[in-house]
């Protein structure tokens, strides 16, 4: 579904990724794990059309999106999660859950996905008419990934979910992200801290210094000595 | 004196409504895309000179067709002069300063420009409604009343538009959060233009409705440039609540100061008023740090 071929990304002058591919099909889950500060966000914005410089080729079903903006990537059916969130903050649930919907393609299923959404997320229905900044951290993380899938999104770029969570709401992400995906939307996502995704996993890649340093399916990462010490963070 | 006082509120209030109108432009110029339009006072006479024009016109001299045709034009004009003049300076380095420089000149050009095509002279335009409201000592001019209403109407418009549709939303959502706004999939470049051009429809029309009062010549935008700037850094930066505020205020500031010490000390009043708020509250009645 999506195919990186050779992706270089800078901020300014900032080499961030050195010639990163990778392969994310039709419906699956793809993990990418990795020290922070290594670019793995760099990995999703890019894709999505929020990094200004990016060289190289990002297939999306056969068409090349490279350099793209978000606006028509969106349309297109590409969606980011932001791990700060990047929520409306004096808008209600309701509000941003509309913007959400905001793309040309998005607008027809507003009705239907503003539904789903609320099954999912049954704690936004009660509070559609609470500002955004006045939620907790928990719920306004449900309220940022609620607002990517008001996107009709096929492939979402979901960033660290767990960032600011409680423990006991991690459970809850990775139930989530696995019925997000039963529904048919690919996935990509940057998490370790969620053992639960981690096993969702079609398939992992390791980011390290803007490289991409291991990529297999979830048994070879664990049989991998180098990449168990990522996992515990050592 | 009791009637006096009256009166001064009642001519506070009216001033305040127009102010309130082209104010929350400007804030909301400054609140969507940080950029300060110099030019702003310059788009308060063109509504003026539309309006004038449009009334020359045989059939299209009643206030109904002028405000509804001069509406669109200020609109496509804003759109297009965003577009040609702002936009491309954004991407630049220090664009901030280039849009104010830019403006600038767009203001200077424009005032130029209305005195070749009108002359020097001032112009005025018929009352939208004639006569007054009588009640012993007691006037109040009809005329008085429509700026008001029309004036409130126009915000109620502007805060009806901003709530209940997409463009609308997505201009707040600019505001509140750009790469938010981003992310969800909202054209920032167009976002920037409908709000200069919404704005510049406000300021047209808060010159369209003082033109009747205060007559239009071709460099009698910038006290409204000055005005609006005072209101909107009074307010709160880029804050809407606060600009509606300080509008009142300053409104009422002004016919007070004016009826008792002389219209020449409303301006003195007016910055001591800002820089003894600006140094108790640097960020305003409503604004927030950062």
């Amino acid at each position: 579904m999506i195919k990186v071929h050779d992706l270089n990304a800078y901020y300014d002058d900032f080499h961030v990724l050195k010639n990163v591919s990778l392969n994310v099909g039709k419906g699956e889950v793809v993990v990418m794990l990795g020290p922070n500060g290594h670019g793995k966000s760099t990995v999703l914005k890019s894709i999505c059309g929020l990094v200004e410089k990016v060289t190289g080729n990002i297939i999306y079903d056969g068409e090349n999106i490279t350099g793209l903006g978000s606006e028509k990537l969106v349309n297109k059916g590409i969606t980011y999660i932001a791990e700060n969130r990047e929520l409306f903050p004096e808008m209600t649930v309701l509000e941003n859950l509309k913007l959400g919907a905001y793309s040309q393609s998005a607008r027809p299923h507003e009705r239907e996905n503003l539904e789903k959404v609320f099954t999912l997320f049954p704690r936004l229905a009660d509070r559609q008419k609470q500002l955004a900044s006045t939620m907790s951290g928990g719920e306004a993380r449900m309220l940022a990934i609620a607002r990517g899938l008001m996107s009709n999104a096929d492939f979402l770029a979901i960033d660290e979910p767990s960032l600011g969570l409680q423990p006991n709401l991690r459970d809850e992400v990775a139930r989530i992200i696995k019925e997000i995906n039963t529904q048919g939307i690919t996935v990509l996502v940057v998490e370790q801290n969620i053992p639960q995704i981690t096993e969702l996993a079609d398939k992992i890649y390791v980011l390290e210094e803007g490289m991409i340093s291991f990529q297999g399916s979830k048994e070879e990462a664990l049989g991998n000595d180098h990449l168990k010490e990522i996992f515990l963070g050592m | 004196m009791f009637i006096e006082i009256i009166d001064v509120i009642i001519s506070g209030l009216i001033n305040g409504s127009v102010y309130a109108l082209m104010a929350v432009g400007l804030t909301l110029i400054y609140g969507v895309s940080k950029a300060f339009n110099f030019a702003y006072g310059s788009f308060y006479s063109l509504g003026g000179y539309i309006a004038f024009l449009l009334f020359s016109i045989p059939f299209f001299n009643n206030y109904f067709v002028v405000l509804c045709l001069a509406a669109p034009v200020l609109l496509i004009f804003g759109f297009f002069i965003e577009k040609l003049l702002v936009a491309p300076l954004r991407k630049r380095d220090d664009w901030e300063v280039k849009v104010m420089m830019i403006t600038l000149g767009l203001a200077l050009f424009l005032d130029n420009s209305y005195q070749v095509v009108f002359g020097a002279r001032m112009k005025s335009l018929p009352s939208m409604l004639e006569g007054n409201f009588e009640m012993g000592e007691f006037i109040l001019s009809y005329q008085d009343v429509m700026i008001f209403i029309f004036s409130i109407g126009g915000i109620l418009l502007f805060r009806w538009f901003l709530n209940n549709t997409r463009t609308g939303m997505s201009v707040r959502a600019v505001a509140q959060n750009p790469a938010g706004a981003q992310i969800v999939g909202i054209p920032k470049d167009f976002v920037f233009a409908a709000t200069f051009a919404i704005s510049t429809v406000m300021v047209g029309m808060g010159g369209i409705l003082l033109a009747q009062k205060y007559f239009i010549t071709p460099a009698g935008g910038w006290d409204i440039l000055v005005k609006a700037w005072v209101i909107t850094a009074f307010g709160g930066m880029g804050s809407i609540k606060g600009g509606l505020y300080a509008a009142f205020i300053v409104g009422m500031l002004e016919a007070f100061v004016g009826w008792y010490f002389g219209m020449t000390w409303t301006l003195i009043a007016l910055f001591a008023v800002l820089l003894t708020t600006l140094a108790v509250r640097p960020q305003g009645l409503m604004g927030k740090w950062g």
